[in-house]
């Protein structure tokens, strides 16, 4: 039987292939463990053991029967709570949604389904995606599988948490203002946000149509490149998917980091840096210049306002979608999560149009003078190290405003440029949770932070170590 | 975010106001003031960053310039 703890997604679709075991017993060895670890961590709000083993029992037959097979089957993932299906209660982590059932598949859905993959169920998530800690006061707060003590991040805090558990061997997760590559530092996993368009929302809850991305969650650049391919691409039900031709991720993994020019920007990103996050940056840095990588110093123009101006747009929108329950059934949202999606009442709409204008200018500039000078931008993923549920958890205080700005302050610029970003684990702090390195390319360079990804893990073992729950 | 709001950001009034004219319920204390701090940082980051490019930039112009800025691109 395949090891849970110690295998990749790659590992069970090679051991599926060999014949080593069977999707069903895969699936079930899955579902055992989430439901003896979601008492503790509580990444799922549901786990669907009858679905789960009918898609597994599926495709091993399809297996038997010698059809052909996608790249993902017989391999059990799961997916957050904002991706419809048709007959399922796709809820978003919240009360307001609770039960709601979608007309449509999403696209992203319907592909991983059409490649084989066998889904566990719904997993938690912040309440309509709002927030990046994992508090979630419906479901309750996901726990890290490091220290359940602490958060698990969010909004997409059940995907990492059960990729970092060894429940899942992927997850997908929306990333709005860094989303996926929070919760994957925090939790010792690898997310991917691709650029805004390379991944189909269609079906997807929506938080903010121009800043949200669908992205995938695994403990491999190698899993996150088997992913990304099946979900990516063109979706004629989603007029902002790209239709720029989707590569083999998993051909370019390879090509190293020999003569890579790294850009560590010499400003903002890493001012008020935890001096224990800044140890992990500083050795993942030289650990990538031993592989041949070359570090450059590099300016992020108005790196100090993108964050806020991404929130311009967020926020406007998250007030326009959430208009019809912000003034009817407000008092079902929680405090923090309703202060945040009404925040755009309160922000002129000409703010709102200067932000989107500003945005092709903004990225213009960042690509021709940060990747003018380097290749793969890198940054600590946060700015601090991964604090207890109970920190973030203390109602508008100072000191919960400066962790959450440092949970965001490195993630969130690269979601308004809508340029790919990932986070791999590159060690941890000396409470012993994890903390990441953030890859950033110009649009459309996944592969290369995949394969930079791919070649830092290929010479450290942060993503093989298991968190402690067993 | 700030640990407060200046003198200049929003004010609580102002944002009880803009709430009751959008046709929202009463806000309590706690909400309208993380309301004014998050819209005020975000407007002052606006008015920061604009620059006389807006009067000739289309936002709709966003998605080609990602392809346009493609890697390999």
């Amino acid at each position: 039987m395949l090891d849970l703890r110690a295998a990749s997604l790659g590992d069970a679709v090679a051991a599926l292939a060999r014949g080593e075991l069977s999707s069903t017993e895969l699936t079930r060895a899955c579902l055992e463990r989430a439901h003896r670890l979601n008492a503790t961590l509580n990444c799922f709000v549901r786990i669907e053991d009858e679905a789960a083993l009918a898609a597994a029992a599926a495709a091993d037959g399809a297996r038997a029967a010698g059809r052909p097979l996608g790249a993902l089957h017989g391999v059990p993932i799961a997916l957050k709570d904002m991706f419809y299906a048709p007959g399922q209660a796709t809820g978003a982590g919240s009360r307001l949604r609770h039960g709601f059932v979608g007309g449509v598949e999403a696209t992203v859905r319907a592909r991983l389904r059409a490649a084989g993959a066998v889904n566990l169920g719904v997993l938690n998530m912040t309440e309509f995606a709002l927030g990046p800690t994992g508090h979630n006061e419906l479901h309750g707060a996901c726990h890290n599988p490091w220290n359940p003590a602490h958060i698990a991040g969010g909004s997409s805090s059940g995907s990492a948490a059960a990729v970092a558990a060894r429940i899942a061997f992927g997850a997908l997760g929306s990333d709005t203002a860094g989303s996926i590559r929070g919760p994957s530092s925090v939790n010792g996993v690898v997310g991917l946000k691709p650029t805004y368009g390379r991944v189909s929302r269609a079906g997807a809850m929506r938080l903010s149509w121009s800043m949200d991305h669908v992205g995938p969650l695994a403990r491999t650049a190698g899993d996150l490149a088997r992913l990304l391919g099946v979900i990516a691409g063109a979706d004629p039900a989603d007029p902002t998917a790209s239709a720029r031709p989707v590569p083999d991720y998993g051909a370019l993994l390879g090509a190293g980091v020999g003569g890579l020019r790294i850009g560590v920007p010499e400003q903002f990103f890493l001012e008020g840096l935890d001096p224990a996050v800044g140890a992990v940056f500083e050795a993942a840095l030289a650990a990538l210049e031993r592989l041949g990588a070359r570090r450059v110093a590099v300016r992020v123009p108005l790196a100090e306002h993108l964050t806020e101006l991404g929130r311009t747009l967020m926020y406007s929108e998250a007030t326009a979608l959430h208009g019809h329950f912000l003034r009817h059934r407000a008092p079902e949202y929680s405090a923090q999560v309703r202060a945040r999606a009404a925040t755009g009442l309160a922000i002129p709409a000409a703010a709102y149009l200067e932000a989107l204008q500003l945005r092709p200018v903004l990225l213009r500039r960042f690509v021709a003078e940060v990747f003018g000078a380097c290749d793969v931008l890198a940054t600590p993923t946060l700015a601090v190290t991964v604090p207890t549920i109970a920190a973030t958890d203390v109602g508008g205080s100072p000191a919960m405003w400066r962790t959450i700005a440092g949970l965001v302050r490195c993630v969130a610029p690269f979601s308004y440029l809508g340029v790919p970003a990932l986070s791999v684990p590159a060690g941890f702090t000396p409470g012993g949770l994890p903390a990441g390195l953030q890859l950033v390319g110009r649009p459309f360079a996944e592969a290369r932070l995949l394969a930079t990804a791919a070649a830092y893990q290929s010479v450290t073992d942060w993503h093989s170590r298991a968190p402690p729950v067993s | 975010m700030p640990d407060a709001p200046d003198e200049a950001a929003l004010s609580p009034e102002l944002v009880e106001l803009l709430a009751r004219i959008e046709g929202y319920p009463p806000l309590d204390a706690e909400t309208i003031a993380r309301i004014a701090v998050g819209a005020t940082n975000a407007v002052r980051a606006v008015a920061a960053a604009a620059t006389v490019e807006l009067f000739d930039t289309e936002p709709s112009a966003y998605a080609a310039e990602l392809e346009r800025l493609a890697d390999g691109g």
